[in-house]
């Protein structure tokens, strides 16, 4: 089944290319570690999901480019297409020839309804050219101004028009001390908006994508093109083919569907995380070799700390223990660094993946209560290398990760939008100061209801 | 018990009873051999499990899935005892037999022979399991819902059940459905691709293209093979089916001689001292039906004690929940009613009776002469008046489920409702 991908805006054309390349180069990589057949298979549905076919053969990527300045569209078009191994389709892009400067109501009250048509009608077309649909995979900022505001819009047009098909949008979240001023506004307005027509929201913070760079990669001069790249490394081993439940002889027809069903079944809970482990520059990685248990213990620690690499990790944070707390001490279930998930799924890629030991994501105290590991815990495999890494397991999570950086968000809007900062700029194009009140409501419940998880 | 009256060709020839069960047993579904017919006469033990599984089988509803079929031997005879109570079968001597399956094969033969002169039995049967070589349209097969299902296993919750858990529950069967309807769009994909490929490899005209299954049975020559031999056996059913309708009247005189092989039944109230003679006439009912009319009192009394000594227990519970308790019977009843006038209404405005039976799916060129069958057009309006029918009772039982949690969240001061985001 085939996923359509929606690139909004700067970042989320840049990360898309990105995206594209590494799935690309991964299911032609050599160095898979498995038989021959075994690797066609895994290259036939890494295609079918990702890439249709043109008749000189050079696969295209099922995406729709969409932004309101034309530069970075082009210098993606371009890119792709320089390459010759893969290209975009050249009737799938959308731009404009202005800017929106960053303005969220702009996007999403005047681009919105103005270009919403010409914009379907592009997908419309891409889905045409899908045999099975398994779901959009809209990729955006969530603090600019053209990508969040019309990413908004466009992604509940998706609802109403494809009221059946999954739909995740992937959110870039912003540097804690960004340049924008109301990048705060645009984040609450975004987030509240996708939070009632999107299925799930994957999240990927700017902050900690830069310090794998620095750390674990060890590049001086971190240019956005860095980051994107480990982005689209940690997406390309989520989504790239895994076995489906019968076993090996299948790969998994419906990545985006089996991942929503495991991980976002209940309406109010919709963030999502991702980890992977190890992370490394290519040099390293031909002097490095890793045992399961050593990747599973260090990324089960990654969890529960709430770490987002592997180096750096509290190993004191432990979970609570369960049983009722002794009179006299302090009550055991408040241990404040402790990360509670609601479900997660580990998938793991390479040698010897059979013999992968993951008792330790499957102990209850992880959880919370009223959803138990057999529910809440879910493994996809495949013996299939990644992106020659000879091991790789991916975490992707719905806990609480988010919790304390959207809690922030959401604190320092509102003391803004108590002294009605910047809010002409808004109400000038059809926001109102009612729809900040919804949204600050909104999330609000979705920082209580995981604080009580 | 009506019977079908034959022209009496072979009645009375010996040799004819052997050929008529050997018949019968070929063209019924996991027939038990000849031999098993002739030790039920005599009611032999050895021959009991394997009528009981005779009739499981052909009493299950017609999609009833492997699962079912693989049941213990006591589940099958427990559930074949009710299905035919469900279907009025008299004989109480058949209920009373031990649910190990281990005895019974003369009572067990006496139900079958019922089933079969009550009304079609084969046909069904081999409808059922007809080779189908098209690909088939299945929302009109009617039937299927109005037997009786096999219970499923039913899963107790032990104590309170978290309302996050259920909606987390629910959020997954949302996405199993949408799954769902993603790969029959699939599914309708790619039939079309198949059917636009196949234009004119069909050797009947009419037809025009292929189906999946003839479009495998040229890939794959193993699959052909199967499909033959599928349709070989098929073939040998019906012809069976046909030798058994030609000799069936000696098997008929052969079954009275099985009933009075039948020890007369013991003197208990519902059992009617008629019923294993001769002349099946209505006269012969009477004291069955006064019989059965005494019974039926009796039952009722008895449940009426039952039901008060329940309702004074309950009463002692708090008087507000039995009153809510009979209020809900009575919406029960106002909803029953309200759901029988809307069926009513959608069959009227269908336009009478819905399209019905397997259709094979036939691509034509656009606007091409229309042949027999139904358009697909016709088809769409038949599923979107049962599509608005299932909408509206859904609409209904979800005000219900509103009003219900409305009245229990009145009743607890101080609780706050707060519905999820969105929608």
């Amino acid at each position: 089944m085939s996923i359509v991908t929606l690139q909004l805006g700067q970042s989320g054309n840049q990360i898309g290319f990105e995206v594209f390349d590494a799935l690309f180069s991964d299911s032609h990589c050599s160095q898979g570690l498995c038989s021959k057949r075994e690797n066609e298979a895994y290259q036939a549905s890494c295609k079918e999901r990702f890439f249709s076919e043109e008749e000189n053969g050079v696969p295209i990527a099922r995406a729709v480019l969409v932004d309101m300045e034309p530069k970075v569209i082009n210098q993606t078009l371009s890119k792709a297409s320089q390459s010759g191994r893969w290209k975009y389709g050249q009737r799938s892009c959308f731009c404009q020839k202005q800017g929106s400067g960053n303005n969220w109501a702009y996007g999403y009250s005047v681009h919105g309804p103005r270009h919403a048509e010409s914009i379907m009608n592009l997908i419309q077309k891409e889905v045409e050219k899908c045999d099975s649909l398994s779901g959009f995979f809209i990729v955006m900022s969530m603090a600019g101004g053209t990508g969040s505001g019309l990413g908004a819009f466009i992604t509940r047009n998706l609802q109403d028009q494809y009221s059946n098909s999954l739909k995740m949008n992937h959110i870039i979240w912003p540097y804690g001390t960004g340049e924008v001023i109301v990048q705060n506004y645009n984040s609450i307005l975004t987030l509240s908006h996708l939070y009632r027509s999107s299925d799930a929201l994957l999240v990927h913070e700017n902050d900690a994508l830069h310090k794998i760079c620095a750390k674990l990669m060890n590049i001086k001069q971190i240019s956005f093109r860095d980051i994107n790249q480990v982005l689209a490394h940690q997406l390309g081993s989520v989504f790239q083919p895994t076995y489906s439940e019968e076993g090996s002889s299948h790969y998994r027809r419906n990545p985006l569907g089996d991942l929503m069903e495991n991980l976002v079944s209940h309406p109010e809970f919709k963030l999502l995380g991702v980890r992977n482990i190890p992370q490394m520059s290519e040099h390293s990685l031909a002097y490095s070799t890793f045992t399961w248990a050593g990747l599973l213990k260090h990324l089960r620690q990654m969890l529960i700390s709430n770490a987002k690499m592997e180096e750096g990790i509290d190993w004191q944070v432990r979970p609570p223990l369960s049983g009722a707390p002794t009179p006299g001490k302090m009550p055991v279930n408040k241990n404040p660094h402790f990360n509670k998930s609601l479900a997660n799924l580990v998938i793991l890629r390479g040698k010897e993946v059979h013999s992968a030991d993951l008792g330790g994501f499957k102990d209850p105290a992880l959880y919370t209560s009223w959803l138990g590991p057999d529910n809440a815990f879910n493994m996809w495999k495949t013996q299939r290398a990644f992106n020659k890494y000879e091991k790789s397991a991916a975490l992707v999570s719905n806990s609480q990760f988010l919790v304390k950086p959207l809690d922030m968000i959401v604190g320092k809007a509102w003391n803004m939008f108590a002294s009605k900062a910047y809010i002409h700029q808004y109400t000038k194009f059809g926001i109102e100061e009612e729809d900040f009140l919804d949204s600050f409501t909104l999330l609000e419940q979705v920082v209580a209801s995981y604080r009580n998880l | 018990m009506g019977r079908r009256r034959r022209p009496a060709e072979l009645a009375g020839a010996a040799g004819a009873l052997p050929e008529a069960i050997a018949a019968l047993s070929r063209a019924l579904p996991a027939g038990p051999s000849p031999e098993t017919f002739r030790r039920a006469k005599f009611d032999r033990p050895e021959a009991a499990p394997a009528l009981w599984r005779l009739l499981f089988r052909v009493l299950s509803p017609p999609r009833a899935d492997g699962a079912s079929a693989s049941r213990a031997l006591e589940a099958q005879a427990r559930w074949v005892k009710a299905a035919l109570l469900t279907q009025g079968y008299p004989r109480l001597r058949l209920a009373r037999l031990p649910d190990d399956g281990s005895q019974g094969s003369r009572e067990l033969l006496l139900a079958l022979s019922w089933l079969l002169a009550r009304k079609p039995l084969l046909e069904p049967l081999l409808a059922r399991t007809r080779v189908r070589l098209g690909d088939e349209l299945p929302a009109f097969e009617c039937g299927a819902l109005a037997s009786p299902s096999l219970p499923a296993p039913r899963l107790e919750a032990d104590g309170p059940v978290d309302a996050c858990h259920l909606q987390w529950l629910m959020g997954k069967l949302r996405f199993r459905w949408r799954n769902l309807m993603a790969s029959q769009q699939e599914q309708c994909a790619l039939l079309g691709k198949i059917h636009m490929y196949t234009r004119g490899c069909h050797s009947d005209c009419r037809l025009g293209h292929l189906s999946v299954a003839e479009t495998e049975l040229l890939r794959d020559p193993e699959g052909g093979r199967q499909l033959l031999r599928r349709l070989e056996s098929e073939n040998a059913r019906l012809g069976a089916a046909l030798e058994w309708w030609r000799r069936e009247l000696v098997f008929w005189q052969w079954m009275d001689t099985v009933l009075g092989a039948c020890p007369p039944e013991a003197p208990q109230p519902a059992c009617p001292p008629g019923l294993g003679g001769r002349g099946r006439t209505a006269g012969a009912w009477d004291p069955a039906v006064w019989e059965l009319q005494a019974l039926q009192e009796e039952l009722q009394a008895a449940v009426g004690a039952r039901r008060a000594a329940w309702a004074a227990r309950v009463r002692g519970q708090g008087p507000e929940w039995s009153a809510a308790r009979q209020a809900a019977q009575e919406a029960t009843r106002e909803a029953v009613g309200r759901e029988l006038a809307a069926l009513r209404q959608a069959w009227e405005r269908g336009g009478g009776p819905q399209p019905h039976g397997p259709l094979r799916l036939v691509r034509t060129e656009a606007g091409a002469p229309g042949g027999p069958g139904l358009r697909a057009v016709e088809a769409i309006g038949a599923l979107k008046s049962r599509e608005a029918c299932l909408e509206a009772a859904l609409h209904q039982l979800q005000a219900q489920c509103r009003q219900q949690l409305a009245r229990l969240a009145g009743a607890l001061p101080g609780l706050l409702w707060i519905p999820p985001p969105g929608r």
